[in-house]
């Protein structure tokens, strides 16, 4: 989750986020020089106490302000495009989970070994016990193993919600009747928070998505534990 | 002269009258450059609508040559004071002698003649920005005592999640959690020394 008043990203729990970090600092950088220069250029162009009538055209300086910008959009666009391909190389998952989109909660269906589903709802600000984060807390969380790739297929089942966690670096459209793909994999142990990234009525900002990953041995605990439960 | 090619109406109407008879008879060329003094010295270059050879058509006030003072263009196409005053001109037949007899006062008049400002007054800023400046950090407050005003009379409480208390049991359990552990919160918690890193 953020801290407060935190205005970057938040560290990535997954190597694909730490792609988009590096490739975030590397277009911004870009961008923080460019418009520096023009800043500069704009004040100098502002304060000049002298005219010159006399500039008609300069084929020189025309050729590099083109030129010159379809290289930067090369170099911005080579690892874009590098990221966009990684995240649909082939990989194998070893858990694939259904994350189903409902007005206003999420649903979590893990079929792989046995039937196991559950709901996934807001915990509301008056049930909070002290130190909870209001508006991020679920009742139930999507656990997963650690440093394993996972398959998430992301639908809904009413209007169009969106699967988001910032710090794995996923944010899925959850379309009714469409099954969208995502795969992670996250690197450390933890608890990441994500919310509802598409407008779906009331309360649109009252789904959280919360995922917790865990070694195997405890997501084993959890998933049989979680299929007595049931 | 004759070397010089036409350039401006009053050439065109001496050519074009001129041309009429073989010898361009003097009175001719008189009545050409009389149609011309009608419109007053000021037509100099100008696109007044002629009519082939007998008058002026009209003339278009904001085609005729204006005075303008601009730092990039130093020379306007006419004198400032058009209507001389007696004295202003007999300075400007003094202005045909020798210049060394000029006094300053004398040649300044005759610069104020042929320009409003100078370079100087053309040049020099306002005290505008300061209206500017005052207008601005006003509306700032004013902005501000609406937005306190706002806090007071119109805003419900926040939740109770804002109280210290619970803020610091959230703070506690997100380095529990080990939030953002790599640059972000929880790097920056010595856990060893339970403070923050210096």
């Amino acid at each position: 989750m953020a801290h407060p008043s935190q205005l970057g990203f938040q560290d990535a729990a997954s190597p694909l986020m730490e792609e988009l970090l590096h490739f975030h600092d590397h277009a911004l950088m870009i961008v923080i020089l460019i418009s520096t220069m023009v800043l500069y250029i704009i004040v100098a162009m502002v304060t000049a106490q002298l005219t010159d009538k006399l500039v008609l055209d300069s084929q020189e300086i025309e050729v590099i302000w083109t030129v010159l910008p379809a290289i930067i959009l090369i170099l911005i666009a080579l690892p874009s495009l590098r990221i966009l391909y990684l995240m649909d190389e082939i990989n194998d998952p070893h858990l694939t989970i259904k994350a189903l989109g409902h007005q206003w909660y999420w649903s979590y269906e893990y079929t792989d070994y046995q039937d196991l589903g559950f709901d996934s709802y807001m915990i509301p600000t008056q049930d909070l016990t002290p130190g909870q984060f209001r508006l991020l807390e679920a009742d139930h969380r999507m656990v997963i193993p650690v440093e394993s790739p996972i398959r998430v297929l992301i639908s809904a089942e009413d209007v169009l919600h969106s699967w988001a966690v910032p710090s794995l670096g996923v944010k899925v459209d959850a379309v009714p009747g469409r099954l969208n793909q995502a795969t992670f994999i996250v690197s450390r142990p933890g608890v990441f928070y994500g919310q509802c990234s598409e407008i779906c009525g009331a309360n649109h900002s009252f789904m959280p998505v919360v995922v917790e990953a865990v070694p195997l041995d405890h997501f084993e605990n959890w998933s049989s534990l979680m299929i007595e439960d049931a | 002269m004759s070397e010089d090619p036409p350039h401006s109406a009053s050439d065109w109407l001496t050519i074009l009258a001129s041309s009429y008879s073989d010898g361009a008879r003097k009175t001719d060329r008189m009545l050409a450059t009389r149609a011309l003094s009608l419109v007053g010295k000021r037509a100099l270059s100008t696109s007044i609508c002629l009519r082939g050879g007998h008058g002026v058509a009209k003339i278009d006030d904001y085609a005729m040559p204006a005075y303008f003072d601009r730092p990039d263009n130093p020379l306007p196409d006419i004198r400032f004071v058009q209507s001389l005053t007696v004295e202003q001109q007999s300075l400007k037949e003094k202005e045909m002698g020798s210049w060394a007899t000029l006094s300053n006062e004398e040649k300044i008049a005759l610069y104020r003649i042929s320009f409003d400002q100078s370079f100087a007054e053309m040049n020099q800023g306002s005290a505008e920005w300061k209206s500017v400046v005052a207008g601005l950090l006003f509306l700032t407050g004013f902005t501000g005592f609406v937005v306190l005003w706002q806090r007071k009379y119109v805003y419900g409480p926040v939740p109770h999640t804002f109280a210290p208390e619970w803020k610091e049991k959230e703070l506690q359990r997100m380095l529990d959690m080990r939030i953002n552990p790599i640059e972000g919160f929880s790097a920056k918690w010595d856990y060893e020394n339970k403070q923050w890193k210096k």
